[in-house]
């Protein structure tokens, strides 16, 4: 590949997004393209650059909630439950047994959604528009029960330090049971219809080579990196929350291309509904919310928490100064490494390998330019 | 390296100032104090123990700006958060050339607090437009408030250099 790039005769310089069906979002993409191939990417990132971890310092803690659901808008949930962990470890506040339990079930229906909306997108940047509508009709399942109990599909503000702001009830208890019998009834289906396509498999297999060094040095989490063999995922890793009572599979797969981070967070699916299924029928009864000081201050100090978003390793570094508002909140988003990897590993690709590339890395914008 | 008591080991070898913290309370283990000059050596040593890179972040202090790396390890728990105060003239050593990652967090760090990295291949700015160079949207701006945060960490930035700038609040 180097031969093609030596020649550099007919280079030129193709501008991918910022607004293009497959960068999911506004990034814009400089690629230098020899032919078909591009010889050089440059992410440029910021169009969606809104400076949460100033509006973090601005304004008192408790008012940060509603801006940790907008910054990755598939896990919003997940980010959530960092934020509310990182105040609740810093000024050493416990949530009851029964929202650990609820913040896990809701987390995971998160999760399940942002697969399920991953699956049909990156089969869709593929060229494939069916698969889309399938996961839609599965996804909006969860939308809706999780509706019921939050008030919002997509931008939830559910969870609170101390617990949720509202309990669950047996409505919500049986919506997710019945999900995850459908949810179980229709792997055979995607199975069929995506995995064992023989051009959905031409088109990932062997495309990108995520290595565990490449990891390393960019700092890469979350599915793409348990397709290298690497079974790292901080819900096991650094175990948070009520995830230690659980028992499920942290899934890996030893090829490290897109096919591996495909099957990885395919299988992840099942392990989600398994914690679901587990977390529902060991539920606790008691209180959904602590008691907490109305006017709680953060104490001088710093603390992290790190939970497992469906794209990674997110972070909360959160450092107080006794007052309530946060001195400084750092906020490690999963995508932001992840596309980090970009110029280096699809140096030499085919233009619609990138595509593929990115579309497995499930990248979410607005996380990345925060 | 293959464990935490190892990684600690091999700190004291160099030897980097590192403490162990508890980690239900702060959410990573090790607490490490750096001088600039031990920088790259440091990142050195994580490279070679399989150590990746989680962040980059600053801290405005009235004794300056603290920047702050964390690390993790894939094979076992070992999470450490970095502290190095800025040169004098505002800079920093890079990284990017030993964990590639690096680059962007620094131009992140760039954007928000002015920190030059140096060496650092390409510090454009990332996540602002190009315009807005000057900016530095993470500094602070009241005195107060930056005499305030002092208390998060003089004690312990004390230890190797009194900062007779810094204020402390009164308890």
């Amino acid at each position: 590949m180097t031969t093609i790039a030596e020649q550099g005769e007919h280079r030129y310089v193709l501008n991918m997004g910022p607004q293009h069906p497959s960068t999911h979002g506004v990034l814009r993409v400089i690629l230098e393209m020899e032919g078909e191939y591009v010889m050089d990417p440059q992410p440029v990132l910021g169009y969606g650059h809104r400076m949460h971890e100033k509006m973090a310092e601005s304004r008192p803690w408790p008012n940060f909630l509603p801006n940790a659901a907008r910054m990755d808008y598939l896990s919003a949930l997940i980010y959530n439950h960092g934020y509310v962990g990182v105040v609740e470890r810093l000024a050493g506040i416990e949530a009851t047994p029964r929202a650990e339990y609820i913040r896990v079930i809701t987390s995971e229906l998160n999760r399940l959604q942002s697969h399920l909306l991953w699956l049909g997108v990156l089969v869709l940047d593929l060229g494939a528009f069916t698969p889309i509508m399938y996961t839609f009709e599965d996804r909006e399942k969860i939308l809706d029960i999780l509706e019921d109990v939050t008030g919002s599909r997509l931008t939830y503000c559910y969870m609170r330090v101390g617990g949720v702001v509202r309990d669950i009830d047996d409505k919500f208890v049986e919506g997710t049971r019945e999900f995850i019998k459908w949810q179980r009834s229709r792997m055979p289906m995607y199975d069929k219809l995506v995995t064992g396509n023989i051009i959905f498999r031409k088109r990932i297999e062997q495309i990108g080579e995520f290595s565990p060094d490449l990891a390393r040095r960019y700092g890469l989490t979350g599915p793409v990196l348990r397709g290298t063999g690497i079974p790292y995922d901080i819900r096991r890793a650094e175990p948070y929350s009520v995830y230690p009572e659980f028992d499920f599979e942290i899934p890996t797969e030893t090829t490290g291309d897109c096919m591996a981070a495909y099957l990885v967070r395919v299988r992840e699916i099942e392990q989600s509904l398994r914690i679901l299924e587990q977390a529902l029928d060991k539920l606790p009864d008691g209180p959904a919310m602590a008691k907490v000081p109305k006017k709680l201050k953060l104490p001088a100090g710093d603390a992290c928490y790190a939970v497992e978003s469906p794209r990674g390793e997110l972070v909360y570094h959160l450092t107080g100064d006794g007052s309530d508002t946060p001195y400084r909140m750092k906020i490690r988003v999963p995508s932001f490494s992840n596309l980090s990897l970009l110029p280096e590993l699809c140096r030499g690709m085919l233009l619609s390998d990138l595509c593929a590339c990115m579309g497995s890395l499930d990248l979410v914008i607005p996380e990345i330019d925060r | 390296m293959e464990s935490k008591d190892s990684v600690i080991a091999a700190f004291k070898q160099v030897p980097i100032k590192v403490q162990e913290v508890d980690f239900a309370q702060r959410g990573y283990h090790l607490e490490i104090m750096l001088e600039p000059g031990q920088l790259r050596d440091f990142a050195q040593l994580l490279r070679t123990g399989n150590f990746y890179l989680s962040f980059i972040s600053g801290l405005h202090l009235a004794t300056g700006i603290d920047v702050s790396y964390q690390f993790a390890n894939y094979a076992f728990p070992c999470r450490l958060l970095a502290h190095v105060s800025v040169d004098a003239d505002n800079s920093l050593p890079t990284i990017a050339d030993i964990f590639h990652g690096a680059n962007w967090h620094e131009r992140e760090t760039k954007d928000f607090y002015g920190v030059i990295f140096r060496d650092h291949p390409n510090l454009k700015p990332l996540l602002l437009a190009e315009d807005m160079e000057d900016l530095k949207p993470l500094l602070k701006k009241e005195p107060a408030l930056k005499d305030r945060a002092a208390i998060t960490r003089v004690e312990k930035i004390a230890e190797d250099k009194p900062a007779p700038a810094v204020k402390k609040e009164e308890a």
